[in-house]
């Protein structure tokens, strides 16, 4: 028999109880020595050194790896497992004393030939920077506390990838157990508690007691949560479930302010068109550089800014950071919004009527995007058309030179050896058409070969050119916020999303 | 009905097979280049060409195919391409989140749509109406709005409960209590409002029988009445609601687990399915389908109870 | 619930037909409906004039103007991209809605198609489409639309065609049941013996009875369609270059925290779109199921006003035929009933009524039908169905005024001082318990008695009403029982509690004649044996002659004549009830010239003999 009342009696109870048993303050615990509860938006693609991610998954690799060399937050090099390094005079001999009092978590002695054996691995392995170490052709231990790196070429951001995941040491005895991908055997600070974290939503790391540095341990325990959603994630800063957390939107900026989190931003990548087909192999039009620079013109690149960013970063027209010797501020003058001249270099090339484009779209880069790129180039007479890809298929289609010019954002790599390595060389993934243009070669060898004074002259020539030539048409450098609460102090990191682990402190 | 049970289990089974096979095709017909997409950006070409050859993506997909069920029948279903989690520990951990999600939205919502649906069948005039009027605005409301009201409301205003994140009940009762409560009510709403028209009309049918009349003249109480007689003659179409619902929850449950950022088969189904993590979206199809076959033998077995006439011999 | 409307319908056909052109104006006449058919008629028309309705072209941009609030030039604002709210908004409706038309009318041929094949053919077509239905539900359709979508590319019609498949089985479960329920009826049979073929037995017959179903299903998925395209788009899995509501949804999430408005007007169309389509099927379903009830409140209405008999009129009255020393039982006195119309009226169909029954009496009821005779019997017991109450009047039972009663102690009289036959037996017994529970749930209850005894006495009772084997009996659903068994098995549901009165509704009327007899020898002898008194209401003059000590003949709901049943036999007095009596002379049944407007609250008259 139904017992109505009864059950009346008994929800109306339990749903009193649950309101009682919640703690109203449900922020995460305490500032020094507490927990630290980080945000990210992304989940670890692996915890295997060989194949690790960095970026937005720094945080966990650094929980758990020491890294053979480690960058300052203004790129600077600095020791940490390696001690001492020094370069033969031709560059392809990098010689590195290494730490002697340092252990893995499984109790196996870090050295030399760990070393060696992880960068070997790294090199031939599937992390997304595998090809950081492509130049490395041998790394062998001289003995245990000395490595040497022998290279095919020299690599001016050799050191840079050591501080990242390139230079990351994990256990030899741990490379062939079954569940390397998802269980680290690391030095680092941190260990992963395997019981407690769930794998892509959280993340719980204990402390490493035997640290050998254990000034940069600042927390008992560490839980890194995934956010994959703007509203989750705004929802959870709000909530004070987070003391740090790296965000994702920045129309959120100001809730998230309101909430008492302090944002600090970076601007670590630039927005705007690759304009892909410098030979004019897909579309002939594309390969006049009066064409390219019409393009150029024809950006409103403060109203961009506005619509696509919310204002929140810094308009440009080059793709080298401000941290780079090379990055000229005049540079940034060179096409200012002018659908007159857009228009005439139009015609001086031969399309006084314009043309038509082909371009990539994916609806979750923005749908709007697309919308404003079409009319501002459809104002100086650029018909666009669009066919929609997958958003996973988008970025194929630019490396593979599919589409004339596209949409998208990369990233500004600190140095510019990097940069070129990404974008401009011939053999560079954001090269699509691989074009092999001398001048842009020419100054991309004296980057790798010459001396500093050399390669610094010949990376402003390069940003000039490449400007000039009209590569690409950057419209912005969005800022990127790392949010913070009144307990955590937090120093970001020039050209990294994420905050390195260890400038993320209790506030004092 | 053991063998009935038997027959449908083994009907569940081919099931699942064509199911699987099919969605392994389709999967791959919008599969594009993997390893540019497990290594982002800054992959080389040839780290991608690495990375597909690693996977066995340059086989063929027949032969693959064939792979992947030897390992699905053996019980091993690879690891996910994108977390590298083997796919049972990634599912079996997260089915027990998203079932007790949706299981507790299903009863929550079954109990207050049958209280709704027989209030408003009994009373009729303007309890019926307010009944009425609820469902059409669950069913029009948009199920995220819901939700991130309730985040915004009962969490970040009252403070009554956190607004993300799952507690395992292993770790604390209450805890867990708190964690699925805003969560089961997002859910729960929307589901009130389809299966409350369906108790209401049949509960009307049902008390417009005979038979209710005789019972009546028997002296049996009204409560005895509508809920011992006719809620079992009115169980049948409104359970047909349920399962269907409760499938529907399922679906429902990405929403909610995404924006209560709870580590739910939803969560994984979205992203897996949109980066095409393969392995993983066949280990979700697997036991989606698993979930499918059971939930409708449930419910056919529990017709069989509820209306003798469709008793299984 | 159709169903039930359908199942009143002695040809579903031509009563589709018949409802299909009145169907229209009735909804007019539904605030609901009307209300609903309004706010549709002026989505339509804002995505037809939607051009004329703005000059703004929604897909123009302008980077300088995003996210502006209302104006002369944007009434409704500007989204992300600088475009006009409101002319996405009227454009969008065309979109939205042909998509989901579009997906709409692919699940329902499909589903139809598929239904009417297996819900005819059965066997082999049952069971692919049955299997097919739960590879449908059970295939992730996320990942079916990834494909579709990598194979076909990114189009709105081709998203929600695709969707329209996955929807299909709510549409084949309805075709299918339908037409199962309505393939083995009278007329289909009739159709296939005359030699009419499959296919136009389906096209005319049963697609006209599932017809209705369907389109209160198409509205009703209809509005699910709307809202799966906004959720498509909503995605990303749509086509993000055609201005629909969902795409203004994407976008305006996306800016949620900017501009909060925008999320307002695409979810304001879908909401109101979708709860205008589900209000209109519920109206649709509400008046199709008012249908039959409608008409017959009607007739009936019509039954009591034609009645030239006024409320007070005296009856003939016979005298006693000796000394009665008997104690009165039962004493209605002019007991009005009637039954409250939705227009506010009250429609009266008992009008005034007076009877007596004595202890141990067996008192016969007898007139045409809608007379009110059932009426009165229910409103003794208090039993009228919805929207029926008792005007004016006392029902004076045993000392106690049961019009008046409240609820609970109404109930302690039911069953136990006053128990029930009822005419129908199958639909009299609740199909989802056994016999034996029902038959020992009311003696646990109301005499207090354990699980056991209650079992004992009912086997006993069994027993003696004439079951064979009462084991067998006591453990058997009602689906599993005849009808004479049934109506035996009420008969000592009736008497279980000992009662001291019982009133038979026509306790014979849906039996076969050789049944009949015995039931009426069954109740004669339970009543002699238990002396019981007995209300039987009834046509048959036999019944009366065979059972009856006293007889009320009973017409528009009121007494005529009242009397000895021997006096009233021997001497009608009434013009009436002589009529009646040369009804039986000339067609050997009283009940000739009522058969065509049987109208009762109750299901279908039986047959008479």
């Amino acid at each position: 028999m139904f017992h109505w009342k009864k059950a009346v009696v008994i929800a109306t109870a339990a749903v009193l109880a649950l309101a009682g048993c919640t703690p109203a303050d449900s922020g995460p615990e305490g500032s020094s020595g507490g927990t630290l509860t980080l945000g990210l938006l992304l989940p670890a693609s692996t915890f295997s050194a060989q194949g690790a991610s960095w970026a937005n998954e720094s945080p966990y690799m650094q929980a758990v790896y020491d890294g053979l060399l480690r960058a300052e937050p203004d790129g600077t090099i600095v020791p940490h497992l390696a001690t001492e390094w020094s370069y033969s005079d031709d560059l392809t001999v990098l010689d590195l004393t290494l730490r002697d009092d340092v252990t893995f978590s499984d109790g196996t002695p870090f050295n030399a030939d760990a070393a060696a054996q992880n960068l070997i691995r790294f090199r031939d392995g599937t992390s997304p920077n595998a090809s950081f170490l492509v130049n490395l052709a041998d790394a062998k231990a001289i003995d245990d506390t000395h490595l040497e790196l022998t290279l095919s070429s020299p690599d001016p951001a050799l050191l840079t990838y050591l501080t990242q995941n390139a230079g990351l040491q994990e256990s030899p005895e741990a490379f062939d157990n079954p569940d390397v991908e998802t269980v680290p055997v690391g030095s680092g600070p941190y260990t992963l508690n395997v019981d407690e974290t769930v794998v892509g939503n959280s993340y719980v790391f204990d402390k490493n007691p035997d640290y050998w540095k254990s000034e940069d341990q600042h927390y008992d325990k560490l839980v890194m949560n995934v956010y994959t959603d703007s509203t989750s994630l705004l929802s959870a800063i709000q909530g004070g479930q987070v003391n740090v957390s790296t965000t994702s939107d920045n129309t959120t900026a100001d809730q998230i302010e309101a909430a008492g989190y302090t944002l600090s931003p970076i601007e670590n990548n630039w927005w705007g068109l690759i304009i892909g087909d410098r030979d004019g192999t897909l579309n002939p039009a594309i390969g006049d550089p009066r064409v390219r620079q019409a393009i150029n013109y024809a950006f409103d690149r403060d109203a961009m800014l506005q619509a696509a960013a919310d204002g929140r970063g810094t308009v440009t027209q080059q793709v080298f950071p401000t941290s780079s010797p090379s990055f000229d501020s005049a540079l940034d003058d060179t096409y200012s919004y002018d659908a007159v001249k857009a228009k005439k270099l139009l015609a001086e090339a031969g399309y006084p009527d314009g043309f038509d484009l082909i371009m990539p779209s994916a609806a979750a880069l923005g749908a709007s995007n697309f919308t404003l790129i079409q009319q501002q180039l459809g104002d100086v007479g650029i018909r666009v058309t669009y066919e929609e890809v997958q958003v996973n298929d988008y970025i194929n289609t630019i490396v593979t030179g599919k589409y004339a010019v596209t949409f998208m954002a990369l990233q500004l790599d600190p140095t510019d050896w990097q940069l070129s390595q990404f974008e401009l060389d011939k053999t560079a993934t954001f090269n699509g058409f691989h074009n092999d243009d001398p001048t842009v070669q020419g100054h991309i060898a004296t980057i790798q070969t010459g001396t500093a004074e050399e390669a610094e002259k010949a990376g402003k020539a390069l940003n000039a050119y490449i400007v000039e030539q009209g590569w690409f048409a950057p419209w912005f450098r969005p800022e990127l916020n790392t949010a913070s609460d009144a307990t955590t102090d937090v120093i970001v990191q020039v050209g990294n999303s994420y905050p390195y682990l260890w400038n993320i402190k209790p506030k004092a | 009905m053991i063998r009935f049970t038997i027959r449908r289990l083994v009907s569940g089974v081919i099931l699942l097979f064509v199911i699987s096979s099919v969605a392994f095709l389709l999967l791959n017909l919008g599969a594009g280049n993997v390893g540019r997409r497990i290594l982002g950006p800054q992959g080389t070409a040839d780290t991608v060409a690495l990375k597909n050859e690693q996977l066995g993506l340059n086989e063929p997909v027949l032969t693959r195919y064939f792979e992947w069920l030897r390992g699905a029948v053996t019980g091993d279903f690879g690891a996910s391409w994108f977390t590298n989690q083997p796919v049972d520990q990634a599912i079996s951990s997260r089915l027990a989140v998203t079932l007790a999600i949706v299981i507790g939205a299903t009863l929550v919502s079954g109990f207050l749509a049958t209280v709704l649906g027989v209030w408003a069948a009994r009373r009729r005039g303007w309890a019926d109406k307010l009944v009425q009027v609820i469902a059409v605005l669950g069913f029009a409301i948009p199920g995220f709005l819901i939700a991130i009201f309730l985040v915004n409301v009962f969490a970040l205003n009252l403070h009554w409960f956190k607004p993300t994140g799952y507690v395992q009940m292993g770790t604390s009762f209450t805890g867990w209590l708190s964690s699925v409560t805003l969560p089961i009510a997002a859910l729960s709403i929307g589901a009130i409002a389809a299966i409350v028209q369906q108790v209401r009309g049949s509960v009307i049918d049902a008390l417009r029988q005979d038979w209710v009349r005789t019972l009546r003249s028997r002296g049996l109480s009204e409560n005895r009445i509508v809920f011992k007689h006719v809620l079992r003659n009115a169980g049948g179409p409104a359970l047909s609601v349920l399962a269907v619902q409760f499938i529907g929850l399922l679906g429902g449950a990405v929403i909610v687990e995404q924006i209560f950022a709870i580590p739910g088969l939803g969560q994984i189904s979205v992203s897996a399915t949109a980066q095409g993590d393969l392995p993983l979206v066949m280990g979700l199809v697997l036991v989606m389908g698993a979930i499918v076959v059971i939930v409708n033998l449930l419910i056919d077995l529990i017709q069989g109870f509820l209306n003798p006439k469709a008793r299984v011999s | 619930m159709t169903e039930s409307a359908l199942n009143l319908s002695p040809d579903p056909a031509s009563e589709q037909r018949a409802v299909g052109s009145h169907l229209a104006r009735r909804m007019l006449r539904n605030a609901t409906g009307l209300a609903s058919m309004i706010v549709l008629g002026l989505i339509v028309l804002a995505a037809i004039l939607a051009p004329l309705l703005t000059q703004t072209d929604p897909a123009l941009a302008d980077v300088r103007s995003i996210l502006q609030p209302s104006s002369a030039a944007h009434p409704l604002g500007t989204d992300s991209a600088g475009r006009d709210v409101l002319a996405r908004l009227l454009h969008g409706t065309r979109y939205s809605i042909a998509g989901a038309l579009l997906g709409t009318t692919v699940a329902a041929m499909i589903g139809v198609i598929g239904g009417l094949l297996a819900g005819y053919y059965q066997k082999g077509f049952e069971s692919v489409s049955s299997w097919l239905v739960s590879a449908i539900m059970a295939l992730p359709g996320i990942v079916v639309l990834l494909a579709a979508r990598a194979v076909l590319g990114p189009s709105l019609w081709m998203a929600m065609a695709v969707f329209g498949v996955l929807l299909a089985p709510a549409f084949y479960r309805l075709t299918y049941t339908a037409v199962v329920n309505v393939r083995h009826e009278l007329f289909v049979d009739a159709a296939r013996v005359s030699g009419v073929g499959d296919l136009s037995i389906i096209g005319r017959h049963i697609l006209s009875v599932v017809r209705a179903p369907i389109i209160i299903q198409f509205a009703f998925v209809m509005g699910i369609a709307i809202a799966i395209q906004a959720g498509l788009d909503f995605l990303g899995l749509g086509d993000q270059s055609v201005p629909t509501w969902g795409n203004m949804l994407n976008d305006a999430f996306a800016r949620m925290y900017k501009s909060p408005v925008l999320i307002v007007w695409p979810s304001l169309a879908v909401a109101l779109t979708s709860t205008a389509l589900a209000l209109f099927a519920n109206a649709l379903r509400d008046e199709l199921e008012r249908s039959g009830k409608t008409k017959k409140r009607r007739r009936l209405a019509g039954a009591a006003a034609a009645a030239p008999v006024l409320a007070g009129e005296e009856a003939v009255v016979h005298a006693e035929l000796g000394e009665d020393t008997r104690a009165d039982l039962l004493t209605v006195d002019s007991l009005v009933v009637g039954y409250d119309q939705p227009d506010g009226i009250l429609k009266q169909v008992v009008n005034g009524v007076s009877l007596r029954v004595k202890r141990g009496e067996v008192h016969g009821l007898i007139g045409e039908s809608g007379s009110g005779k059932t009426q009165t019997a229910w409103s003794i017991l208090r039993l009228l169905p919805d929207g029926g109450r008792i005007v004016a009047g006392t029902v004076n039972f045993d000392g106690k005024d049961l019009a008046h009663l409240s609820d609970k102690e109404m109930q302690k009289v039911r069953g136990r001082r006053i128990s029930y036959i009822p005419q129908e037996p199958m639909s009299n017994l609740d199909p989802s318990f056994t016999v034996g529970s029902q038959l020992a749930e009311p003696m646990r209850l109301a005499l207090g008695i354990s699980a056991a005894e209650a079992k004992k006495r009912a086997l006993e009772l069994l027993a003696r009403v004439g079951i064979p084997n009462p084991e067998r009996t006591y453990a058997a659903y009602p689906h599993e029982v005849s009808g004479g068994m049934a109506q035996r098995v009420l008969i000592a549901g009736a008497v279980s509690c000992e009662p001291d009165l019982v009133i038979a509704d026509e306790p014979t009327t849906a039996l076969d004649v050789t049944v009949q007899a015995e039931i009426l020898d069954l109740l004669r002898g339970l009543q002699k044996e238990l002396g019981v008194s007995i209300l039987i209401v009834t046509h048959n003059f036999g019944v009366v002659a065979d059972l009856c000590d006293r007889v009320s003949v009973m017409r528009s709901g009121l007494i005529v004549e009242t009397g000895p049943a021997r006096s009233i036999f021997a001497d009608p007095r009434h013009p009436y009830t002589q009529d009646l009596f040369a009804a039986i002379l000339e067609d050997g049944a009283a009940r000739g010239q009522l058969d065509h407007s049987a109208d009762r609250h109750t299901a279908t008259q039986g047959v008479t003999p």
